[in-house]
Formats: structure tokens, sequence, C-alpha cells
């Protein structure tokens, strides 16, 4: 069937691969709209590392990864709430502050263990050809989940990234949304880190998001065009990592950000239709 | 990852700050510093009490996940002779050791006394480091390092004529078990599939091909690539190898994905490790038994 298909045909770890890189796309469309119109990728990206000390303390203790990993992001997103709530610090130097103080209290962790033998490397970038069936499971109950919540929440959600005054008008808890916004990117960063790593879940979260954002005005259609850019990716990243020898995780991300400045010079070269 | 560095860079630099400040605290005996915990082991050896042997990396850590501290940079900076392995095994500690070589610190690279293996040509045309900095799974090029550490020592006026020659000839007598041990392999066992590259000194003396790693290079540091890990999979299929030896710093994830796929089992081996007894001797020993147990076993 050619070069296209055949590595998928014949190689298990690569269908998974791209079945979970699918998955993670999906819930990351759907959770990165908002990040992207909302404006949260500085607590993404945070989010992103700031699990590592979770991680390392997880493995000390012989804790489920997964566990720690939501401690903290947990530490994370409670620590930039008080520092913002008690100081005068914005909000941008309150993640700046635990997003440093997690990733270092990480490091310091990792390198006086002599009994943690994964790599920091296996954390921020996953090891995306090692698919297994309980990670896909985790996987698509987490599409599930995510998905019910921003079916649940839609209304409210799309008040807080565009008019957060008229949330508040209407009788939504601007304050409460937000934490619920908060808590769904740190959970499809909790459950995607283990298999596609930590950085690649914020690159999923961001890029495919921009591409939709520049080819729909409507948030449903964003998300599908974004779902869309993230399985491409995936699919693009796996294939050119198989003929090229590049590495996995990092070259799907690679071929999403492509995707998204192929996309900004194309729309910005057609102009846009009325309405 | 750019972010990343940029923090540990950081980081760094603070200890080595600090490091400055620290008080004196000079034993009688000379001080002998080594990277590495085998290295640790084999100077240890050597020295005997001759000399303080410190070790900076913990048994058991990977020395590419390893940052120093404060306190292991001074001890550098302190110490009367270094021990490094050399060929970027420290990648770490590069800069540490050489501001301490041109502040007049000896450093001994172990690797300089030996033939490093070279670099191996990839089928995508880059080659990965200097040369192989594994030579510790060979014990006759570990005898060639400890001769030339003898002379060294004798440099700094610490006489230990007679060691170096006993644990010389004990890396021999090692190397004689090691043969006999593996005498039981037959031919078309002797493949070898790891985590990273680094049985190369052994496939090499006694007689295994390497066929592959899940990251191929010296370092368990790349990521995983579809390409290599395809192109393993099929030479496991075609040689009819049973086994992976997963290693420290081996994604097990990937390595199980493998096992799976092609009917092999994963197996983990001690390659950087020092056994609860201290002893480099103990540390070989295990390496041979545990690759002969695996690879004579009928899966």
């Amino acid at each position: 069937m050619g070069p296209l298909i055949d590595p998928f045909v014949d190689n298990d770890f690569m269908l998974r691969a791209l079945l979970a890189g699918a998955l993670v796309s999906i819930a990351c469309a759907i959770v990165g709209t908002y990040v992207v119109l909302r404006g949260m990728s500085f607590i993404g990206d945070a989010l992103a590392h700031g699990v590592l000390p979770g991680v390392a303390g997880a493995l000390l203790l012989g804790w489920p990864t997964m566990l720690g990993a939501a401690v903290g992001a947990g530490v994370m997103i409670g620590g930039v709430g008080v520092v913002t709530r008690r100081s005068r610090l914005s909000s941008d130097a309150a993640i700046g502050l635990l997003f440093v103080g997690l990733l270092a209290l990480g490091i310091v962790v990792i390198s006086s263990s002599d009994s943690i033998t994964t790599s920091v490397e296996a954390i921020l970038f996953g090891e995306f050809l090692g698919v297994s069936d309980g990670d896909l499971w985790t996987l698509g109950i987490a599409v599930l989940v995510v998905g019910a919540i921003a079916v649940w929440s839609a209304r409210p959600f799309l008040l807080l990234c565009f008019d957060p005054d008229l949330a508040s008008v209407m009788g939504y808890r601007a304050g409460r949304y937000h934490q619920l916004m908060l808590a769904l990117v740190a959970g499809t960063i909790v459950v995607a880190f283990q298999t596609v790593g930590s950085l690649l879940v914020f690159g999923m979260l961001l890029a495919p998001a921009g591409v939709g954002s520049l080819l729909a005005r409507r948030v449903g259609v964003m998300m599908l065009w974004a779902s869309v850019a993230g399985v491409l990716s995936t699919y693009v990243g796996l294939l050119l990592s198989y003929h090229y020898g590049w590495a996995a995780g990092a070259t799907v991300v690679l071929v999403s950000v492509v995707l998204f400045f192929v996309t900004l010079i194309a729309t910005s070269l057609v102009p846009r239709r009325p309405g | 990852m750019r972010r990343l560095v940029s923090v540990l860079g950081l980081l760094g630099l603070g200890s080595l700050a600090v490091g400055c400040g620290s008080d004196d605290q000079s034993s009688e005996r000379p001080s002998v510093v080594v990277t590495t915990s085998i290295l640790g082991a084999v100077v240890t050896d050597v020295v005997g009490d001759a000399a303080d042997v410190i070790v900076l990396v913990p048994n058991g850590t990977d020395p590419h996940d390893w940052e120093p501290s404060a306190k292991d940079v001074e001890a550098i900076g302190r110490a009367d002779l270094v021990v490094s392995n050399g060929l970027d095994l420290e990648e770490k500690l590069v800069e540490a050791l050489e501001s301490a070589e041109a502040n007049g610190v000896r450093v001994f690279h172990a690797t300089d006394h030996i033939e490093p293996l070279a670099p191996t040509e990839d089928d995508h045309g880059h080659s990965h480091d200097d040369g192989d900095p594994h030579f510790w799974t060979d014990p006759l090029a570990m005898a060639a390092v400890v001769e030339a550490f003898g002379a060294e020592l004798s440099n700094l006026g610490i006489e230990v004529d007679d060691r170096v020659t006993r644990v010389v000839t004990d890396l021999k007598d090692v190397d004689g078990v090691i043969t006999q041990l593996l005498s039981s392999l037959p031919d078309d066992r002797r493949v070898l599939v790891t985590g990273h590259d680094s049985l190369g000194y052994f496939a090499e003396h006694y007689g295994f091909t390497l066929l592959g790693s899940i990251i191929p290079g010296f370092t368990s540091a790349a990521d995983v690539n579809a390409g290599d890990l395809a192109e393993l999979k099929e030479a496991i299929a075609t040689t009819g190898a049973t086994v992976i030896f997963s290693e420290l710093g081996t994604p097990t994830d990937v390595a199980e994905a493998l096992a799976s796929e092609t009917g092999t089992r994963v197996v983990e081996l001690a390659t950087h490790l020092v056994p609860a007894d201290g002893l480099y001797r103990s540390f070989l020993l295990n390496l041979a038994s545990d690759i002969v147990a695996a690879l004579s076993a009928t899966s």
C-alpha cells in the first residue's frame, strides 16, 4: 500500500502511537481552543513543567506517576491562586515563580536520588513509541470526560473567553469556571504526559488550536479544525520519524507548529470571505 | 527544551558561586575524586588506605540526568587527583573539570589510556560522539587503565605498585572466568539488543554481535525515533534474537512494546551499576552471568 500506509500496518507500535496521538489531539483540540482564546498559554506551559517534581516524588515513593503529576499540577494552580491573591504580583509573575520553583525542585529530587531510573527526557517528551493498551483506554476515557465537561459548560466557557463581565451578569460565577478551565488543562496534561510527554501535550494544546482559530470563527468549528490539524500532525510526524529517523514526539510537535505557520500564510494570502 | 536548558544553566551557575564560599577542610590523606561509581569501585581497590576516594555521581544514577552540586564542584577544585571517564560520559561536569584543570588540578581521563571504539555512522549519515565511553564492560581495557592510573598515582607520590599489580592480575583472572562462563553460549545466541549502545567493548572482546539499541548512540539521552525502532524490529525478526536488555535510562514502555511485538522478553541489565558488595569484579561477573542466563534460556 506504499510508504504512507505500510509503516502503520506493519508495525503495531506505529499504529498505537497514531491512535494515542489522535486521542490526545481531540482532547487537546477541545481544551486548547479555550487556552488560545482565553490566553492561558503560560499557565499551560508552567503546568507542563510543573508536573515534574510530582512525577519524581511519585517515582521515589512508588506511587502511580499520574497521581504525582496531579499533585504537582494542583500545587501549581493552587500556588498561583495564593500568590495572586496575597501579593501584588501579577498572575504571570506568579506563574513564572511557581514554574521555575517546581522545575528546580524536580531536578533536585531526580539528581539526588539513586532510585529514580526514569530520565527527565522521558517525562518531558514521553514514550510515544511505547503506548500500551492501558494508555489507550486512559486516553479514551479522558477524551470522553473532557468532551462532556466542554459540552456541559460550553456557554459559560464561551462567555469567559469573550466577555467575562457578561458571564457574571448572566449569573455564572466567572471565577469558578476559570478554575474548571484550569482543571481541564491540568487534567489533559496529567493524563497525556505519560504517553506523549508533558511538553508534547503543551505543543498539541497550542498549535492545532491556533490553526483552528485561523480557519473558523465559531468555537465548535475551531475545535473541529484543531482536531483535524492535530491528527494530521500526528500522522505526518510519525511518518517523518519513521522514514527519516527523527525523534518521534518532537517531530509531531514540529509538524503541528509548521502547519500553523503554513495556515497563517495561506489565510493571509486568501482574502477572508465576508461574515 | 531551551527554557529547561537555560534554567539548568542558572542552577549550575548558582552552585558554582556557592562552591567558592565554603571553608577549608583538608585532611592529611590526599583526596581522589572519581566521577562515576564503577570507576570509583576500581579506584578504591587500587588506592586502598593511601587516599580518600570521593565518588560524585551516586551509584545507580544516570550520569546524563545528574547535576553536580556545589559540594561536588568544591570537591573537584580541592582534589589532589580527579579521575574522569572521558569521552563525554560526564557531560554535566565538562566545564567544571576544564576549569579545575586550568586551575592546576590534575585530571586523569581513563579513556585516554585505551583504544576507544570508533563512533558508528548511522544510516541517516550523522555520527554520534567522539567514541564509545563504556570501556568498563571489558576487564582488559580496565586493566590498561589501572596500570596508567598507578603511574599517575606514583607521580603524586602515592606508591601502590603492589596493589596495582594485584588488581591487574585480578582483572585478568576475571576475564578468564567470564570467557569460561560465556563458552557455553553457541554463536547464534551471541546477539545483543540493548537500551543504548553500552556493550560495544564487551561485544568486541567476547565475540558478540551488537544487533542494535532502542536509543542508537552512546548516551541514553536522545529520543526514540520510529525509523530506527522499525529497523531494530526487522533486525530482531531476521536474526531471531530473544532478549532485549534494558538499562538505566532505557524507555521502559518502548522496550516492552518492542518485546511484545517481536515475541522477545525484556531483561534488566546493570551496565552502569556497582552491586551491593561494591566490587568491580562482582559487577563484571554479574553482567556476564546475567547475559548468559538471559540468552541461553529457551523462550
